[in-house]
């Protein structure tokens, strides 16, 4: 059974596309003669959880900070529900509902986990044009996030951020992305240096965003973590996608083959 | 240890920062009592209450545009050097004696030249820090040698026959005490209510993460630097009025006061926290500090020691506030 999705490497019907959350084609990405990414496509479906695994310099930040608005593709397009979208900067994904937790967070130590969580983006009060933080509002909001949608209300929205444990930090800066309700989240090695206790409060914050109805891709170099968490997996090699693979449909040694050698093995095709 | 007991615990531990960041209060009540009774004549009336006030004024808005800098993880070396230039420059335009250019008839239009300077020259800190990347040592050292040469450049003698009305805002001491405390006040309510205020906070705690959360963090440092020149013209002007003329050698030796007053006050020095009203403590303690001195008799020289002390005084308790903080992070205290 082939396990690579119908629409990867292909051009999708309009009609269908159009259903497409998020389609990357043909996507390009080079730095001066260096080929980052070559050629990638494939879709993002609707709350799926989908991995993106590959050896160091595979292209998955690559990747990940095209669709997320760091880089511009050099070539190739990007589409949201079927419209061509280019995204200049963070904040043009934003619009289109996209938020990324980088790897080291983005945390600001100094401040509480409200003022973290709203920085930039504060609830306003005021008269026309002279709008003020309004504290009250920020607060409520921000345990709101922690409560009911992270299911995490030990987490007080007045400590300040280097109070907090690894697990913590790594939920507060999830509650950052959530705060612009987004519709697609990308999480860059969210688990990377967290403690095991820590790792398992992340893996259920993620199956909680999918209940949620939120997409989620993951970026890891823990193949048990994806196969605990993932739909799919989107391997790539050198800067090209080698495959999108159901995850009940490929074991651990597969794709450990197709991330050393870039070669989807006879037995998908 | 129960979930509850754990949580309990560490509130404790937080809340040790918490007051050690207002320590200021309990300093200034000590120093206020100590003071008093050591040199009686200091609270003798409120008229000499009023005095240690108003002789703080000047240094107040440097501390303020000191503190603003280091809270955003940056700090000016050079506020002493742009308030004495802004007052000899706009001296200069206003003033009558023979050296003046008297180019400016109207004193309310010098008072806003006076902050135009002040702002312009820390418009040039910000842009040289935020879009050159330049050390922001390096640049407020820089500009601080530069405009203490360009001060004395313009005039070597004081600049007088200025207008009542340009310096009656430093001459009436309600007036300044009054300015004083609604600048705090505003920068107070800035810092607090506001985007930007809450934006300095972030660069200053981290500027790389500030960016990354959308942040605009060169318009920030920029914007920074603009308020501590203004400011430093403030104090400019103040001087101005509470001296009557101008001497070359103005704001001269004040940068490090406000340092220390900052500190004191519970401003970090590697940004991120702090709050304006501890940096109005600061200046308080330092003024008491500086007219008990005066009144005590002290030569001027021997005060400039006890300032350096204080400075001292100052880093240590930073340092002392900074070793306990660090202890409750790494699970130490307790």
């Amino acid at each position: 059974m082939s396990t690579i999705d119908d629409n990867t490497q292909t051009e999708a019907p309009a009609d269908e596309a159009a259903q497409v959350p998020i389609r990357v084609e043909h996507v390009d990405k080079h730095f001066a003669r260096i080929v980052a990414l070559d050629d990638v496509t494939f879709d993002i479906q609707e709350n799926e959880v989908l991995a993106m695994v590959g050896d160091n310099g595979a292209g998955k930040s690559t990747l990940m900070n095209v669709l997320c608005g760091v880089h511009k593709p050099t070539n190739g397009q990007l589409y949201v529900y079927g419209d061509p979208v280019e995204f200049n900067n963070p904040e043009d994904a934003r619009e289109y509902g996209i938020e990324t937790v980088y790897q080291d967070l983005a945390l600001m130590d100094d401040l509480d986990v409200a003022t973290n969580i709203y920085m930039d983006q504060f609830p306003t009060k005021g008269i026309g044009p002279l709008r003020f933080v309004d504290w009250a509002e920020t607060y409520s909001r921000a345990e709101d996030l922690l409560t009911d949608i992270l299911d995490r209300p030990d987490i007080d929205a007045h400590t300040e951020v280097e109070f907090l444990s690894g697990g913590q930090r790594q939920l507060v800066a999830i509650a950052r992305a959530l705060a612009f309700d987004p519709q697609l989240v990308i999480l860059d090695e969210p688990t990377s240096a967290l403690s095991v206790e820590a790792t398992e409060l992340v893996h259920e914050t993620v199956e909680r965003l999918q209940e949620e109805g939120i997409t989620v891709i993951i970026v890891s170099h823990s193949l048990e973590e994806i196969f605990g968490l993932a739909d799919r997996i989107a391997v790539l090699y050198q800067g090209s996608l080698v495959d999108v693979a159901e995850t009940e449909s490929v074991s651990q040694d597969t794709l450990k083959h197709m991330m050393s050698t870039g070669q989807r093995p006879a037995e998908l095709d | 240890m129960s979930v509850a007991s754990e949580t309990e615990t560490s509130r404790k531990d937080r809340l040790v920062p918490v007051l050690l960041e207002h320590m200021i209060w309990p300093i200034l009540l000590v120093t206020l009592v100590v003071g008093g009774l050591l040199v009686p004549q200091l609270f003798r009336n409120v008229r000499s209450f009023e005095l240690v006030l108003y002789s703080s004024v000047p240094l107040g808005l440097l501390v303020l545009a000191e503190s603003i800098c280091l809270l955003s993880g940056h700090f000016d070396l050079s506020i002493g050097a742009i308030a004495g230039f802004s007052a000899v420059f706009t001296g200069m335009l206003v003033g009558g004696c023979s050296s003046c250019w008297g180019l400016v008839g109207d004193p309310f239009l010098a008072m806003g030249i006076i902050l135009l300077v002040g702002g312009f020259i820390g418009f040039l800190n910000g842009v040289m820090i935020a879009k050159l990347n330049v050390n922001p040592f390096l640049q407020t050292l820089a500009f601080l040698i530069i405009f203490s040469g360009a001060k004395t450049a313009l005039t070597t003698q004081p600049v007088r026959d200025l207008p009542e009305a340009y310096l009656l805002l430093g001459r009436n001491s309600t007036y300044a005490i009054g300015l004083l405390i609604a600048v705090f006040l505003l920068f107070a309510f800035i810092m607090r209510y506001t985007s930007f205020g809450q934006s300095v906070y972030a660069v200053g705690s981290s500027e790389k993460s500030a960016r990354a959360v959308g942040v605009n963090t060169d318009r920030v440092i920029i914007m920074v630097y603009v308020i501590s020149g203004v400011l430093a013209g403030l104090a400019g002007l103040m001087l101005t009025g509470y001296s009557t003329i101008v001497p070359p050698d103005l704001a001269e030796n004040m940068v490090f006061p406000a340092f220390a007053a900052a500190v004191i006050g519970g401003v970090s020095l590697f940004g991120g926290r702090g709050r304006i009203s501890g940096a109005l403590g600061g200046v308080l303690l330092l003024g008491v500090v500086q007219s008990a001195l005066q009144l005590s008799g002290i030569q001027a020289a021997q005060i400039e020691m006890a300032e350096g002390i204080v400075l001292l005084i100052a880093i240590l308790l930073y340092n002392f506030k900074e070793d306990i903080r660090g202890r409750i992070l790494s699970g130490e205290a307790s």
